[in-house]
């Protein structure tokens, strides 16, 4: 059983967009292993859906604009998105093979693992590039009987369980489990069997403020 | 159709709550439309790609989601971009609706996120990545596009092909019965075979729908 989950606030601000990606892809993967939290996202998502169409502030010339563009769509772009078959989405990974065992990864992970493992002994780290300047995301592979030293966390530091078992000095952990962990935790991870985690390691509140109310994107570009 | 007036009603309360608890006033507009006909005007896209019933909910959806990406991308061309790119997924990504599982505005409030979030990525990290549909699915069990493992069929379900709306009772017998595939079907009738897939996926749906009434 899944015992550690994300919390409501950062489910709905997952749903609203509104963390950073390294964030709402262990938001999804955890979902996607645990029905609980998929069924609280539904709820939250259609309760967005209402809030977001709920008020349409128009105008004579944003009505001109959405004619013009309707007008375009209806007598071209249709039919040009229907008679167009060469357009391959990237399907990505299912799945990531290490140190001879192949585990098979969520569906936000597809498009995510584009780097080889490195790694030391027994642990092993897939850099993921989601191109944020604080976050670092990767998969992480412990083998059999292996550890991680222990350590403190400068920021949050998440760990998401895909595969396998691990237990450290608080508990021991399943598959789905969705561990945050902040500054003052020390703690040295060991795995019997071995394990897949997806890890964010990260500056403290980055996480849970959601990104777009700490800075707003377009400002920074501006500014 | 029946199976899915709980649920229905279930948004219609939940609207109700939102007003209130928000204290926003909704603005009347002509091209309102409620639940069961977005439904159907999205169902007639996924079916018999109608043009007529794409207008209807771009009329519907196309100021909202213009008010959404004002709110959120700051800068009015980017806003207008966010319907274009939103509405045309709804016209390409029309099978992947699935009308048991969610409420169209539902429907295209997650794709619309979607667009916007790798909008906002797009601008923060000048990177054209699209990553939004793989976290938040279009369809919640996935892959609905190519997986064919996805349809399958008891026997007990057989029984209640008959009930069936004609077009996707064509498909689910030409599938399960005449064992023909879905590329012979496409041939067959001259139609896309996105449109195959749809019909035999809301056809599918809907004889679990009749299970689910039946069997309870
Ligand atoms: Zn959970």
């Amino acid at each position: 059983m899944i015992n550690y989950h994300p919390n409501e606030q950062l489910l709905a601000l997952h749903i609203a967009g509104e963390l950073p990606l390294s964030m709402s892809i262990a938001i999804s993967a955890h979902a996607e292993l645990c029905s609980i939290c998929q069924q609280n996202l539904n709820q939250l998502n259609d309760a967005a859906s209402d809030e977001a169409f709920q008020i349409t502030n128009s105008t004579a010339e944003i009505d001109t604009d959405m004619s013009d563009m309707l007008e375009q769509l209806m007598s071209t772009t249709l039919d040009d998105l229907d008679n167009y078959h060469g357009r391959a989405e990237p399907d990505g990974v299912d799945h990531v093979t290490i140190k001879g065992d192949t585990f098979k990864i969520p569906r936000a992970l597809r498009q995510q693992v584009n780097h080889p493992w490195q790694g030391i002994g027994k642990v092993s780290r897939l850099r993921l590039d989601t191109g944020e300047d604080k976050a670092r995301a990767s998969l992480l592979h412990i083998a059999a009987n292996g550890e991680i030293p222990e350590h403190t966390h400068k920021g949050t530091e998440l760990t998401l369980l895909l595969a396998g078992e691990f237990f450290d000095e608080f508990n021991s952990y399943q598959p789905g489990d969705f561990i945050l962990l902040d500054e003052n935790h020390q703690h040295s991870p060991k795995t019997i069997d071995g394990c897949l985690c997806y890890t964010i390691v990260d500056a403290p509140l980055y996480f849970t403020k959601g990104f777009s109310k700490l800075l707003n994107p377009i400002g920074e570009l501006i500014y | 159709m029946e199976n899915i007036q709980p649920q229905t009603a279930q948004n219609r309360y939940d609207r109700t709550m939102n007003v209130k608890r928000n204290g926003a006033i909704k603005v009347s507009n002509k091209n309102e439309l409620g639940p069961e006909q977005l439904s159907e005007l999205m169902i007639n896209v996924a079916n018999s790609r109608c043009k007529a019933s794409f207008a209807k909910l771009f009329n519907h959806f196309g100021a909202k989601i213009n008010s959404f990406g004002n709110q959120r991308l700051h800068q009015q061309g980017l806003a207008m971009d966010l319907v274009q790119e939103t509405m045309t997924r709804v016209w390409t990504k029309a099978h992947l609706y699935n009308p048991d599982k969610a409420a169209v505005s539902t429907w295209v409030f997650t794709i619309m996120r979607n667009q916007c979030f790798d909008m906002l990525r797009k601008v923060q990290h000048n990177k054209e990545d699209a990553f939004g549909d793989d976290i938040w699915p279009l369809f919640d069990s996935d892959d609905a596009e190519n997986n064919e493992d996805d349809f399958k069929l008891t026997g007990t379900l057989l029984q209640h092909v008959n009930d069936l709306p004609p077009l996707q009772r064509q498909i689910v017998q030409g599938i399960y019965m005449q064992e023909m595939t879905q590329q012979e079907l496409a041939d067959k009738l001259n139609i896309p075979i996105g449109t195959v897939k749809s019909r035999l996926r809301l056809g599918l749906e809907k004889l679990k729908g009749f299970m689910e009434k039946h069997y309870d």
